[in-house]
């Protein structure tokens, strides 16, 4: 009977997502998944500057006589459409790990990682955040990465938040889902 | 206990997959709304009054009536591998990387699943819809992690939004966004452009012609301008003439 207890446990054990070293069949290295983390800070590190080349080219927004792209993770290119025979870049709304927009009004939507913010872009040559409301779009996972069946570096909450997931060769790997 | 063993550990090797699904795949929809319109990947979406945004898993509805104060008024869980939310009518198509779900949002506040009837066997993950009426066009991908064996751009009749009904399929090599201009369909397509379809009758589409001016991975048509996503920035056309762009500029 309890060996059987053991076995319940060793199974429990089993079941979960993240396994550690214990486990037989660790290599000394893999290839998998580690963690990029960011300060707060430096997250939520908001402005509007010049206009600048586009780097990674994201999502569209039409409003009115304004074109927004993001800039994956960057922040949104502001595109001033009013001449239709010359739309021209005015200027960048810095946003890290920003990758959603939308418009109504004079109001910009949009996310800074998993935080929704709020712009006033009355005067589009000067937005000004209004609002923020924190941890709305949970997208990257503060566990483990997306994929399953990999091997990725364990997390440690002191470094900071995870913004995203990079591909790497692990040495020692000790987390596996 | 050899016999007790063996089950237990079939189950917990079982459990231990922990197939949340990966979230790589790219479904397109694109959107056209009163307020704005969004290009095809959006995760936001707004209409009248309310923001509704979807993450990985949940839809949420946020009331903006007063815009600078978003207000979040519910959360419903949808699945897994959400990606894109398309505003169509009082519908919300909600794609993830394997079904498009459909809510009906009569009431704003509350939406309410009507069905999850597009559903792989008619329309596949990596696929972008647009409607327009009673017609809904998509385009289905083989390359990269979205499966199949050919290429299409496919029609269908809405008319029962439950019941999707396949009306006609046109080969294509690597299709991305799209969008539609009154008679014009424009699909983004990776390996030969910009695909021009007349849709005067919306279940016979016709190639027009294709435009060759860079990587295109999604359009919004707006007003007489056809805003283009390319791989590098924007292209800008003027379609005054819907069949006939004429380039503005490109913004990189």
């Amino acid at each position: 009977m309890r060996y059987l207890f053991f076995l319940l446990l060793l199974s429990l054990l089993l079941i979960s997502c993240t396994q550690t070293s214990n486990n037989k069949y660790v290599p000394k290295t893999a290839e998998g998944y580690a963690p990029v983390y960011a300060q707060k800070n430096d997250i939520v590190n908001i402005g509007y500057e010049a206009a600048t080349p586009t780097i990674n080219a994201g999502k569209i927004y039409a409003y009115g006589n304004y074109i927004f792209q993001n800039d994956i993770a960057k922040g949104i290119h502001i595109i001033d459409n009013t001449n239709k025979a010359k739309p021209v870049k005015v200027g960048f709304l810095k946003i890290p790990y920003n990758t959603e927009v939308a418009v109504k009004g004079n109001f910009l939507y949009a996310n800074n990682l998993n935080d929704l913010v709020v712009f006033d872009i009355s005067n589009a040559a000067a937005p000004v955040i209004v609002k923020r409301v924190d941890a709305v779009f949970p997208a990257i996972s503060q566990d483990y990465p997306m994929q399953s069946g990999v091997y990725f570096e364990c997390v440690d909450a002191s470094k900071g938040t995870i913004v995203t997931w990079i591909k790497k060769t692990l040495t020692n790997p000790n987390c596996q889902r | 206990m050899k016999k007790i063993l063996i089950p237990i550990l079939i189950i917990a090797l079982a459990s231990n997959s922990c197939n949340k699904s990966d979230g790589s795949s790219n479904s397109l929809m694109n959107a056209t709304t009163s307020t704005g319109a969004g290009g095809s990947l959006a995760r936001f979406a707004i209409m009248g009054n309310y923001l509704y945004t979807v993450d990985n898993t949940s839809l949420k509805v946020f009331d903006i009536s007063n815009s600078g104060e978003p207000t979040l008024k519910s959360t419903v869980k949808i699945g897994f591998s959400i990606e894109t939310i398309y505003p169509f009518k009082d519908k919300l198509f909600i794609g993830s990387s394997s079904v498009v779900y459909i809510y009906d949002v009569t009431n704003p506040e509350q939406p309410t699943k009507l069905s999850e009837a597009i559903s792989p066997e008619v329309l596949r993950r990596c696929d972008p819809v647009v409607a327009k009426d009673t017609v809904a066009f998509a385009t289905l991908r083989t390359s990269g992690v979205c499966g199949g064996f050919q290429s299409i751009l496919a029609v269908y009749d809405i008319k029962d939004i439950k019941k999707p009904v396949q009306k006609a399929v046109v080969n294509m090599q690597e299709p991305m966004g799209l969008g539609y201009s009154d008679t014009v369909l424009y699909v983004c397509d990776a390996t030969t452009g910009l695909n021009l379809f007349g849709i005067a009758d919306a279940y016979q589409p016709i190639k027009i012609k294709n435009i060759t001016d860079g990587n295109y991975i999604d359009v919004i048509p707006f007003n007489n301008q056809l805003i283009c996503w390319m791989s590098d920035g924007l292209i800008i056309y003027n379609i005054t003439d819907k069949a006939n762009p004429i380039k503005i500029a490109k913004i990189n």
